[in-house]
């Protein structure tokens, strides 16, 4: 079985963060999305986002949602292709509604990374790595 | 390149990074030491899977927003397990290794069963397991699910 990981995010307008999941390269699995929270594919059979109202997250737990532009618990990081990919993915997100580069950009060469915001402020970094260039036996730095 | 599996790195600030290391550790991370060092440590679930803890400093070279606090939780980060006795162990090392099992009542509906736990600095993570069938879509989802 592979494995599979869900990340759970409170979002206020689910609609509207659907569609700006969608427009940054996700795709939505209508089995698991209702009116309450939808489940949005970034890499088929591994890597899930699953969108949940405010209302729907407060029925797992009694933690307060923090306001994520103020205030940061996660750095979500995907991998990306190439350097490309990386500018595409960000410029896509600005494209819907999302904001560009909340983080400082990284660019050491064989390593590239940019991030951008969703709608209610989670961050998302996208990072690409030369695959030929991840050192052996020394420690790289890390891919945050 | 295009082969090269989409993977996911989940940045998570903590407060003391051995003592995470164990945590994760415990519940079934391997660490890589390539990625490690004093501070950043990487956790790995599987291939595309990984945790990145770091220590409050270096979270602070990646964002100058402040870390929320543990009362309130931007996250919930569930990992899909084989069977409802993988839950219940990943739970009970969490308890055992500095964590908390438990913060939300488990979730049994029959063909999904979940338990939430908090790693030391208060960060939720929801072991759960599905029903193969449902997952993949070849049975419906049943109607307790709602």
């Amino acid at each position: 079985m592979p494995q599979m990981i869900f990340v759970n995010l409170p979002v206020t307008d689910l609609e509207k963060s659907k569609a700006f999941y969608e427009a940054v390269g996700a795709t939505n699995n209508p089995a698991f999305t209702d009116d309450t929270a939808a489940c949005m594919v970034v890499a088929e059979g591994s890597i899930h986002v699953m969108l949940l109202t405010h209302a729907k997250w407060a029925t797992f737990t009694s933690k307060t949602i923090p306001d994520a532009h103020q205030a940061a618990q996660v750095l979500l990081c995907v991998s990306a292709d190439s350097r490309d990919a990386v500018d595409g993915q960000v410029d896509k997100a600005v494209a819907a509604g999302g904001k560009a580069d909340p983080t400082p950009t990284q660019d050491y060469g064989f390593m590239y990374g940019r991030s951008f915001e969703d709608p209610d402020g989670h961050i998302w970094e996208v990072m690409w790595m030369d695959p030929t260039a991840i050192p052996a036996g020394e420690p790289a730095e890390a891919a945050a | 390149m295009s082969d090269t599996p989409k993977m996911i790195f989940v940045n998570l600030p903590v407060a003391d990074l051995a003592r995470s290391m164990a945590f994760y550790e415990a519940i079934g991370f391997t660490n890589e030491p390539r990625f490690t060092d004093d501070i950043a440590v990487a956790m790995v679930w599987s291939e595309t899977i990984f945790v990145m803890i770091l220590t409050h400093d270096k979270w602070k070279s990646f964002t100058d927003r402040p870390i929320a606090d543990r009362g309130s939780s931007e996250v919930s980060l569930a990992l899909a397990l084989g069977s409802k006795e993988a839950v219940d162990a990943m739970a009970e090392a969490a308890a055992k290794a500095g964590g908390t099992a438990d913060i939300n009542p488990a979730q049994d509906h029959g063909f999904m069963y979940g338990r939430d736990i908090l790693d030391p600095d208060g960060h939720v993570w929801g072991p759960f397991w599905m029903d193969p069938a449902v997952a993949n879509g070849e049975a419906p989802i049943p109607e307790t699910a709602a």
